[in-house]
């Protein structure tokens, strides 16, 4: 039923993507941006419904399988993006962000629902339902940073090749696409610290130690050092493009982490029954 | 027959020299009294003039051409040889393509249209204009907005400040907050200075290497001067840095900006704009991160890309100008054929009626009062069966266009084909329902 449901969110987001596209070739038509934000309003509120649906389904192990995780970014992605759109007034930017989302959305809709059942008692923990939003919440923001970052760079490429082309009028200043990747690395780089934390509690309680080389812990520090660099860079003078080419390396690593962690069996404790049994056995 | 039509004698940047124009161009109190004389010449219905620095044009509603051949004759001998004449469609054509700014200097430039509106607004007020030139002013203003939402004429920088505005919109947004260098007392450098101020830059510093002529510049831009040894530390300063110089060399080195980037910039964007020729900024400034060197020849590319796609869309433009000119030159036919019609069943009816008094006046008291009904009754009947196939050709001919049925008709009935006698702006609405009631009357 929520994949029903999910179905019919995935064919909202695409006509979104595809009114933001036709905004951004035809800049004339205003009303584009307007359909392509309201479709993405009532895509987000499908999607939101997918995910309840989806909980009383399968008991709240929706949320620990790839798919899972993939589902929450991009609805998170959705709603951070439409909460910018209201202030930064930045319609171009969803030409970028909606197709991304899209994209990302696409191989939930076929694979198969995780078991139904019920999370592990030892996971009845707040920190762990903390831990979840706020790391994917993190990673939503890094998603839409890495959009804007792209669209700096092809900018930046225009204004340098000094003719003035298509993408030259349709994109907005470097400032601006600078300024907004900013903001959106540092609102991300708190909100992914409030990650860590709630998964070190959680790591504690549930694996009994707070720090056990878990590979998904490794890169995680990884890339939340990564981000803090880039906040703290920003006041010794990183801008433009080098600011942009680290925000697009940040997220590729992040994406490519958390998928290829997953591809190994056995590599880490964030995937199948969560180190939990095991934690029961030594217990 | 005497037949009233659109004429237009003018010249422009095309057709005459700036010493020409000048001489007959017109504004203000000499420009409206221009326009009273054109009103009081008979033949002349309606008049009105666009005269901008590039065009004086004199439009004509009326019989015949030479009271708008006069208007230039009359106040340059030599003007005769730079006047192009034009009649009917070719001059409500023209008239588009000049709102349209398809006849410009720099095709597609907004200014012209806003021209034409206050020639128009001026002729209206000077009631030299009536219903037909504010019908044909209309289509040519409703004309021109088409073609401004439907190609991209207007798009695009046409000069050099122009397109430093461009560029430095499309790096900082605005200027806000940001400083504007100018190195050298250059008059394009100035001229861009100024331009950039639309951007809201608040603040300007100049430098010049003799300091007499850059404080007398920092005055006239309403600037700061600074010593011309500062540069190296002015370039950690300011974000757009605009030079223009007489010096043969390298003004602005690529060291000296390298060094600002890494030191007191700390990569914060820079836009510099090389005027000078030879050039005053190293073009190995542009390989430089964060760094924007834009030179003459890179600004003029732009400009001429523009001109290049300007051109491409002056042809989508021109299709649009075609459809809307046949389309009120149809308009004007089909109101050109209503009278016609109306003349006819009007000379038609009063021949019935006359006939059928006689034919009364005959049979004096041998027929009664419903008898005299239907005499009366039966000479209308014949005209209106006569008549019906003639008021359906003339009807189609109307809204088709075709202007040659109607000339035939009052040609061959002997009706004077006169346009309908267009009232003055302010009893246009009489207009449509005076014809509308003649067109269907017993249809």
């Amino acid at each position: 039923m929520s994949t029903v449901i999910l179905r019919f969110a995935a064919a909202l987001y695409a006509v979104a993507a595809s009114a933001y596209i036709a905004y951004f070739a035809r800049p004339r038509h205003r009303a584009a941006a307007t359909v392509g934000f309201w479709i993405l309003f009532a895509a987000f509120v499908v999607h939101a419904a997918a995910i309840g649906v989806a909980c009383s389904e399968f008991g709240g192990t929706e949320f620990f399988s790839v798919r899972g995780g993939v589902l929450l970014l991009v609805w998170l992605l959705t709603g951070a993006y439409l909460f910018l759109q209201r202030y930064y007034k930045l319609p171009t930017v969803g030409a970028f962000v909606t197709p991304f989302a899209l994209v990302l959305l696409i191989p939930t809709l076929f694979g198969t629902p995780g078991r139904p059942g019920v999370a592990p008692e030892t996971f009845r923990h707040p920190s762990v339902t903390l831990h979840i939003i706020s790391a994917v919440g993190g990673v939503a923001l890094f998603a839409i940073a890495f959009g804007v970052a792209i669209m700096y760079l092809l900018q930046e490429r225009e204004v340098k090749g000094k003719h003035f082309g298509a993408l030259f009028s349709r994109l907005p200043s470097l400032d601006a696409l600078d300024q907004l990747t900013q903001r959106l690395v540092r609102a991300g780089f708190v909100v992914y610290t409030v990650a860590l934390i709630a998964g070190t509690i959680t790591a504690n309680a549930v694996w009994k130690s707070a720090w056990s080389w878990d590979p998904q812990q490794v890169i995680s520090l990884v890339i939340w050092a990564l981000y803090g660099a880039l906040v703290q860079l920003r006041h010794s003078g990183w801008h433009g493009r080098r600011y942009a080419v680290v925000t697009l390396v940040g997220f590729v690593l992040v994406l490519s982490s958390f998928v290829s962690i997953r591809l190994v069996p056995g590599a880490t404790k964030h995937t199948g029954d969560y180190g939990t049994r095991q934690a029961e056995i030594s217990q | 027959m005497s037949c009233r039509d659109l004429f237009l004698v003018g010249l422009s940047h095309k057709s005459a020299p700036i010493e020409v124009r000048e001489r007959v161009a017109l504004t203000g109190d000499a420009l409206k009294a221009a326009l009273a004389e054109l009103r009081g010449i008979d033949g002349v219905a309606e008049a009105f003039v666009v005269s901008t620095c590039n065009r004086v044009e004199v439009y004509v509603h009326g019989e015949e051409i030479d009271p708008a051949r006069l208007f230039f004759t009359s106040r340059s001998t030599e003007a005769a040889g730079h006047l192009y004449e034009k009649g009917g469609v070719e001059a409500i054509r023209h008239l588009f393509r000049v709102a349209a700014s398809l006849d410009s200097m720099v095709v597609g430039e907004q200014q012209i249209l806003g021209q034409v509106k206050e020639a128009y607004g001026l002729a209206s007020a000077a009631q030299a204009a009536g219903a037909y030139i504010s019908r044909l002013c209309n289509r040519a203003f409703a004309t021109a907005k088409r073609i401004r939402t439907e190609t991209e004429i207007g798009r695009g920088a046409t000069s050099m400040s122009q397109v430093a505005v461009e560029l430095v919109e499309k790096i900082f947004g605005d200027l806000r907050g940001r400083a504007i260098l100018l190195v050298g007392a250059g008059k394009m450098g100035a001229l861009s200075a100024k331009a950039l101020t639309v951007l809201g830059a608040d603040r300007i510093l100049v430098t010049n290497r003799s300091p007499e002529r850059g404080l007398q510049l920092a005055e006239q831009v309403g600037g700061a001067y600074r010593a011309w040894d500062e540069l190296p530390r002015l370039l950690a300063e300011a974000d757009v840095v605009i030079v223009s110089t007489g010096a043969p060399t390298y003004v602005v080195t690529a060291e000296m900006v390298a060094h600002a980037m890494k030191g007191a910039r700390r990569h914060r964007s820079i836009a510099l704009i090389d005027l000078a020729v030879p050039r005053n900024v190293d073009p190995s400034c542009a390989h430089l991160g964060d760094v924007f060197a834009y030179d003459v020849d890179d600004m003029q590319k732009v400009v001429d890309a523009t001109h290049e796609a300007r051109r491409g869309e002056a042809l989508r433009a021109e299709a649009i100008v075609e459809a809307e000119v046949m389309a009120f030159a149809k308009e004007r036919d089909a109101r050109a054929a209503l009278p016609v019609l109306a003349q006819l069943r009007r000379k038609a009816e009063e021949i019935a009626r006359a006939e059928a008094e006689r034919t009364l006046a005959h049979l004096g008291g041998k027929i009664d009062e419903k008898g005299k009904k239907s005499v009366e009754a039966m000479a209308l009947a014949i005209v209106n069966k006569l008549l019906h196939g003639p008021t359906a050709k003339l009807k189609s001919a109307a809204s088709s266009g075709d202007g040659d049925l109607p000339s035939a008709a009052a040609e061959l009935f002997g009706i004077e084909n006169e346009p309908p006698r267009e009232p003055r702006a302010a009893d246009e609405h009489a207009v449509p329902a005076a014809s509308r009631s003649a067109a269907s009357e017993r249809s």
